[in-house]
């Protein structure tokens, strides 16, 4: 099914070099087994039959001047500088990096990739509004595979929010994406990624970015849906004072199993990142939590921290963290931190002898641990709507 | 410019003290059925253990490698000499043992520590223990403290019901080939209600070169006993890589307390491949103390599995990786009952290009509600040629419980420094300081008069310059 025929289909009409770059990654995914995630006990999985993604998934917006926005499966004319963006992943010494959450996965997703978006803001552009992408899944689009490209150079300025949804409740969709990032000397960009399937469907995500000289990019991953979830988000800091965040809230209920990794190589000299994850487990649900800060060799007066945490709210939750430090460089400062268990009792007493009911403490509780990452959702739509799908989710 | 500080290496000379490999008996390289009938036969073994150790052997040849950890490449397992009987009888007097090895022991510190501190010593030398005593007032309340051959026809029931029990060949090859070779020991079981307020000790020292130390270590606590046991390994380098795999199995039954204290520093040839669990009834105790600063490749992760309601482990481990080392080491706790509790404390230390990393892992299962546990993991870059990693894995299986981590990487402090200096201390003493305060916890944990050893070990020497 994903084979050379499909390739063959996919190439026709796109652009020379794109198209040969499909079929060279078709090679590499051809040779490869796919990992298993033991860890949510997800083995052999199998990828459904594609299917083409043909949604609109842009809202139109005055600010496209400023920027260049292409779809990366049309006949592109500046496809030759796609490539050359793509070639700086190449030859980044990271052991074991650039991998997204597999190379199986990974591979896929550059050989057969249905949709996806190139996204560059030149040099000294800075937008105030928020560029929207919804990525959204029905019946006649059941899978989606996603291979974007953002990139912010020198001195720009960018928030960008990706909204991953369906409303149809009974559809089995498949997700596996793809998205690359660089940002350029001084620039700014932030990503807000959502994802809100139903608990049917499967998602894949991987998420790869080269930060230089004092650049900044900043990933908020909201995860709220989908049966089994496995995500990776791997920031490589290359040059001095380059800096990188991750704010990750999740909400898993139900029989949802999520794998999270979340990885800061640091090479450059002061560089600095921070990995923040909070997050609440209810009923069977399973979830990973996987936190590297690596500190290669070079990268003198670094910086990085890592905290999770994490609400247990039933006795049949599954939660494991694997948070990890490795270096290779004296003069750092690194750290994680890690904190597990149920809703304070005494706060929850002192909730509930104000005259609020059980279920509303746990859930002001649960807001309060979510909202500082919530309020950096640029679009009150969104910001509400996420907000309330939290709400209802832990009343039930 | 600030200089670095500087922390010499551990003093060495003592632990490399090598003499001739004398022995009586010498087992064939390799291992074979033959050289396990072999080896049992010398020990005139009853039956079921020969069959153990050929069952072992079988599992073993199954076994894969870990792929994980350390690079085990360079151990030449086929050709590891595996076991090596002392040209020496097992002796309660000192005054016995014969010189060679008495010396070595002597220049330990080892009878001194006896006379002044202990309840009771062992000492094993190559495969074989040369010299077991345990103090009249022990032996009059009950307690056994012998060497494990010896063990295994005297309290033949005591030791079949618990022998690898708790670590089965079947975990990993290196506890199957523990389970077909073992040799020497030490057994400890202390009656119901028994303080043995001062330590037992069991020094284990290698000498034979290409050889293989495979100790078996069983200690049984009953019902409110308490007892502290402490571990010291060494040998001389040679030129050919020595493996030691020896498995320490610990049973405190209810409300009994034991402390487990070791102090390795085997030499830099040695891949240290260990394997130690404890099993912790309702109101019992483990404690952990542990200093890895020897060997060339270190595997050593201490399991406690709080089996009872209210059962508690602790760890300190201070980790000292030098030159050519790779320490892997770190605590393992398994929280399988209610309202137990763990802590978890290392420090860890690398140099001149060693290589220390902290693998832990906390479990906590469905039924354990109201489980605490902290883990906390220190490490300390002296340089940057070293490597330190932290890999703490934490897996939670229900909710009513309390569980924190932290973990923290870098060199010494300048703000520290800079806090001690505007104190009045100069920036040398305050280097210092912090050094062993770093490394304090473990220090503090074992008895004075024991720092005997310890002092041998550690000779830190400090040396800084006005930043």
């Amino acid at each position: 099914m994903y084979n050379k025929k499909l390739v063959d289909n996919l190439t026709t009409g796109q652009s020379k070099l794109l198209s040969s770059k499909r079929r060279d990654s078709f090679k590499v995914f051809e040779k490869l087994t796919k990992s298993d995630f033991n860890r949510i006990n997800l083995f052999d999985y199998q990828f459904p039959e594609y299917s083409p993604y043909n949604k609109e998934y842009l809202k139109e917006k005055k600010w496209q001047s400023q920027i260049v926005l292409k779809k990366m499966t049309d006949n592109l004319n500046n496809e030759e500088e796609i490539l050359n963006y793509l070639e700086e992943f190449k030859g980044k010494k990271v052991k074991k990096g650039n991998q997204g959450l597999d190379e199986k996965y990974l591979s896929m997703v550059d050989a057969f990739y249905n949709t996806g978006l190139f996204i560059k803001v030149p040099r000294n552009t800075e937008l105030k509004l928020p560029v929207e992408i919804f990525y959204e899944l029905d019946k006649e689009n059941p899978v989606l595979i996603d291979n974007n490209l953002i990139v912010a150079e020198e001195n720009s300025k960018l928030t960008i929010v990706i909204d991953y949804r369906m409303k149809d409740q009974e559809l089995a969709a498949f997700h596996n994406g793809l998205t690359r990032v660089i940002v350029k000397e001084n620039a700014v960009l932030n990503i807000i990624k959502v994802q809100r399937f139903n608990d049917q469907s499967d998602n894949f995500d991987s998420n790869i970015s080269l930060v230089s000289n004092q650049g900044e990019l900043n990933w908020i991953p909201i995860e709220l849906g989908a049966r089994n979830s496995v995500t990776n988000n791997e920031n490589t800091l290359i040059d001095d004072g380059s800096r990188a965040s991750i704010s990750s809230v999740y909400f898993a209920d139900g029989d949802r199993k999520l794998d999270l990794g979340f990885k800061m190589n640091h090479q450059g000299r002061h560089s600095s990142s921070e990995i923040e994850s909070r997050g609440v487990l209810k009923d069977r649900a399973q979830k990973v939590f996987r936190g590297d800060l690596y500190f290669q060799k070079g990268a003198g007066q670094a910086k990085g921290t890592e905290k999770e945490e994490v609400l247990l709210l039933d006795k049949t939750v599954d939660s494991d963290s694997i948070p990890a430090l490795f270096s290779e460089e004296d003069n750092v400062e690194g750290e994680h931190a890690v904190s597990a268990g149920q809703i304070d009792e005494q706060r929850l007493f002192y909730l509930m002898s104000r005259g609020m009911s059980k279920a509303e403490a746990k859930q002001l509780m649960v807001e309060a641990a979510f909202n500082p990452v919530f309020d950096k959702i640029p679009l009150n739509d969104l910001k509400g709507s996420v907000i309330n799908e939290v709400k209802t989710r832990i009343r039930s | 410019m600030n200089e670095k500080t500087e922390v010499k290496d551990i003093d060495r000379s003592l632990h490399d003290k090598k003499n001739e490999s004398k022995h009586r008996y010498q087992s064939a390289k390799g291992l074979t059925p033959e050289v396990i009938k072999e080896i049992s036969r010398e020990k005139k073994e009853p039956k079921w253990m020969l069959e153990f150790r050929l069952k072992a052997l079988e599992i073993y040849k199954k076994k894969e490698i870990p792929t994980w950890g350390a690079d085990i490449s360079d151990l030449d397992m086929e050709n590891i000499i595996t076991y090596v009987r002392p040209d020496a009888d097992l002796q309660s007097d000192w005054d016995q043992v014969p010189d060679e090895i008495k010396d070595t022991f002597d220049a330990l510190g080892i009878p001194e520590a006896e006379k002044e501190s202990l309840a009771g010593v062992g000492a094993q030398y190559d495969s074989e223990v040369v010299y077991h005593n345990l103090k009249e007032e022990m032996v009059e309340q009950g307690v056994i403290y012998m060497d494990m051959e010896n063990a295994v026809k005297k309290h033949e029931d005591l030791v079949k019901d618990h022998f690898m029990k708790l670590i089965t060949p079947n975990d990993h090859k290196f506890s199957a080939l523990h389970g077909a070779v073992w040799s020497g020991g030490s057994f400890v079981y202390v009656p119901a209600g028994v303080d043995v307020d001062i330590p037992l000790q069991s020094y284990f020292r290698q000498n034979a070169p290409g050889s293989g130390q495979f100790e078996h270590t069983l200690i049984i606590l009953e019902e409110g006993a308490n007892a502290h046991f402490i571990e010291g390994c060494s040998a001389p380098k040679y030129s050919v890589n020595n493996l030691h795999a020896g498995a320490v199995e610990l049973f405190i039954n209810k409300g009994a307390k034991l402390r487990y204290s070791t102090i390795e520093n085997w030499s830099r040839n040695m891949y240290n491949l260990n394997t130690k669990r404890a099993l912790v009834e309702e109101d019992g105790v483990i404690e952990w103390v542990s200093g890895s600063f020897g060997s060339k490749v270190s595997m050593l992760y201490p399991m406690s599995i709080l089996k009872g309601a209210r059962a508690r482990a602790e760890f300190t481990g201070v980790t000292f990786a030098a030159e050519g080392q790779y320490l892997d080491t770190g605590a393992q706790v398994i929280h399988a009952a209610p309202n137990t509790t763990s802590t978890v404390n290392s420090r860890s230390i690398a140099k001149d290009g060693g290589h220390a990393y902290y693998r832990g892992l906390l479990k906590v299962t469905e039924n354990a509600h109201g489980a605490k546990a902290s883990v906390a993991c220190e490490s300390l870059m002296l340089d940057n040629e070293s490597k330190s990693d932290t890999l703490p894995i934490m897996k939670l299986q229900t909710d009513d419980i309390d569980i924190g981590h932290e973990a923290k990487v870098g060199r010494i402090s300048e703000e520290a420094i800079f806090y001690l200096m505007s104190r009045g201390i100069s920036e040398e003493e305050a280097k210092a300081m912090i050094v062993r305060g770093f490394v304090e916890p473990i220090a503090s944990e074992l008895p004075l008069e024991y720092a005997v050893e310890l002092n041998n070990l550690i000779n830190l020497e400090l040396e800084g310059t006005i930043g």
